[in-house]
């Protein structure tokens, strides 16, 4: 008896695989089809365009940084730096609309409506983005419903203008990114504790100063999270914004793409391409140091305040 | 008694104004989300030539002439093929691989957790640029060619489409093992069942949840892409890469029809996912959960 089970674990160890036998798939497709895949990329950026009529997407035999420059053109740069306004303030807007929503669903409601709200918000997602987008005109073109309407009533005397203006580009983006910040930040002000709120509650603050001094903070992680998920896809994405905002909607990604899909140029598309992704990270950087200050300053401001109560 | 005297008065009336707002506000932004939903299906019934302008009722019309015209179709068969192909292998990669990061930690672990989040943070632009230049410059052979009868495009579909969804099925299931402890699958173990076993038996059937709820995700993401698919999918053009080159010209009712379709076969898939994630006993809030973010 004694002497079987002593002996099973040395032969099991001998047959078993490595720990990570059952990620080989996955690292395999990663590798594949995602790390050596963008490291070319970089390459590309580096090298130039093959002459026309000649074999190739890219000639490597020079690099330079010639690609990069002439993405940092004044044309470029000015549609550079649109995108990440238009993605920075989308973002904030998004996260503006939101709290509210997640606040209530996660704080004011029981199971069964709970479970309901959550289906109707993600529902959307599960039609086609553009052809609901582009819905919104139905309603708002000059001659669309929301305008008839208006006119017949007498509320108004000419035909609204909305379609194709800066407001409407925020429209769409905050129609489709919305969800996408609900959602994390629902996870997070679910799974914090009621009773920390009513501890600062009992503890004299108002319901403003308890949702600014615990609910909020507590609620940091679902906020990175729900910007990081709305900010880095929206300054790629270069549909969303033109379907109600037509020109007003240019972003960068539309540049990349006509200069990779249709002038063949896929050297200064990957310039343009990594110079997105260096900017992405600066904005990400840029908000976290504001976030960082915001917190010091108030923490410094606060421990004044209590200083003074106790001397 | 004078402290509940005062309270009982002014706490409801207080408590309710915020609560109040706070419901009305959630009302209408989900109203906002939902009301070009219903605008869609009206409008996809219209007897005019324009989508956007209402003429007469239609009934099903545009959807008739959807099935007559076979380009069109096509546009609306590769997105399905797409999905389910890239959800397959998504769903193949992700549930192994959530497996090992969830109960097979080691030195390997964090840093391919950390390939896993670059890929969930790359835009996805940078994913579709790097393919392209991948795969006709580089491999080419069958994501020009094809394989087996299945266009170089569609492969090329499979593969970027499941890059994401995959790290996202690894990292739902992962989160719904590292729920669960191990001593099941020890228990099996030492009853002497066979690794390969243990994974059929005990591990598989513990992540089902997990499978179905990113299964329904990957599949939606699949059906919705626009950026990666306008750079890669070549000769398997897909429904939304066919409404991108239509964003010029007048939209027609026809555009509606093609998206009322995918929303009622997603419906369809996630009315299943719904059944499944019951029975194995998630509550309604846990599934909305799964199904959103996982």
């Amino acid at each position: 008896m004694t002497a079987s089970v002593t002996q099973t674990p040395p032969s099991g160890r001998r047959l078993r695989a490595p720990k990570f036998t059952m990620a080989i798939p996955g690292m395999f497709w990663y590798v594949f089809f995602y790390a050596i895949p963008v490291a070319f990329v970089v390459i590309y950026s580096f090298g130039r365009k093959p002459p026309t009529n000649s074999k190739g997407f890219v000639r490597l035999d020079k690099l330079s940084f010639d690609n990069y420059s002439a993405v940092w053109e004044p044309a470029f740069r000015h549609v550079f730096v649109n995108t990440m306004l238009i993605a920075g303030l989308g973002t904030i807007l998004c996260i503006l609309i939101s709290m509210p929503i997640a606040y209530y669903i996660a704080v004011k409601t029981g199971p069964k409506l709970r479970g309901l709200l959550l289906v109707l918000i993600i529902v959307p997602f599960w039609m086609s983005f553009f052809i609901r987008t582009a819905a919104w005109r139905i309603v708002l073109a000059a001659n669309g419903l929301l305008s008839n309407f208006l006119i017949d009533h007498g509320l108004r005397t000419t035909k609204i203008s909305f379609l194709d203006t800066k407001e409407a580009v925020f429209l769409a983006i905050v129609y489709n990114y919305l969800p996408l910040m609900i959602f994390p930040l629902f996870v997070s002000l679910d799974r914090i504790e009621p009773a920390l709120r009513e501890a600062s509650k009992d503890l004299g603050a108002g319901r403003i100063k308890t949702f600014f001094s615990v609910t909020l903070p507590l609620a940091g992680p679902g906020l990175t999270a729900g910007a990081v998920l709305v900010f880095i896809p929206l300054a790629g994405d270069f549909v969303t914004a033109t379907v109600l905002g037509g020109a007003k909607g240019n972003m960068i990604g539309r540049n990349i793409y006509s200069l990779v899909i249709e002038s063949q140029n896929l050297p200064k598309g990957a310039a343009a391409a990594m110079l997105l992704i260096v900017m992405i990270l600066g904005m990400l950087a840029a908000a976290a140091l504001i976030v960082g200050l915001v917190k010091y300053g108030l923490k410094q401001s606060r421990r004044v305040d209590i200083a003074g109560v106790t001397a | 008694m004078t402290t509940a005297a005062v309270v009982t008065p002014s706490g409801p009336r207080q408590r309710d104004w915020p609560r109040t707002a706070l419901a009305v506000w959630t009302t209408l932004c989900i109203l906002f989300l939902l009301i070009p939903i219903g605008f869609v299906i009206v409008h996809s019934l219209n007897g005019g030539n324009s989508f956007n302008i209402w003429k007469k009722f239609g009934g099903l019309t545009w959807y008739r002439k959807i099935w007559n015209d076979i380009p069109f179709r096509n546009t609306l068969l590769n997105s399905f093929k797409a999905a389910v192909g890239s959800t397959i292998i998504a769903l193949f990669i992700g549930a192994f691989a959530g497996v090992a990061v969830a109960r097979r930690q080691g030195r390997w672990t964090k840093p391919f957790l950390a390939l896993l989040f670059l890929i969930l943070v790359t835009p996805e632009i940078i994913d579709a640029v790097a393919l392209l230049g991948w795969f006709n410059s580089v491999i080419k052979g069958p994501f020009q060619n094809g394989l087996f009868g299945v266009r170089g495009g569609m492969l090329s579909l499979w593969v970027g489409h499941s890059l994401f969804s995959s790290a996202v099925v690894t990292l739902i299931v992962r989160a719904r093992l590292d729920g669960l402890d191990e001593s099941l699958e020890e228990a099996a173990a030492d009853l002497g069942a066979t690794p390969a076993r243990v994974f059929r038996q005990i591990t598989l059937p513990l992540m089902t949840p997990a499978l179905a709820a990113s299964g329904m995700l990957s599949l939606s993401f699949s059906l919705d892409n626009t950026i990666m698919s306008s750079f890669i999918s070549g000769n398997a053009s897909t429904y939304p890469v066919y409404l991108l080159g239509t964003v010029k010209s007048s939209t027609k009712p026809s555009a509606g029809a093609g998206a009322v379709v995918l929303f009622v076969a997603t419906l369809l898939a996630a009315t299943a996912t719904v059944i499944v994630l019951r029975r194995s006993g998630q509550s309604s809030s846990e599934i909305a959960s799964n199904l959103a973010a996982g």
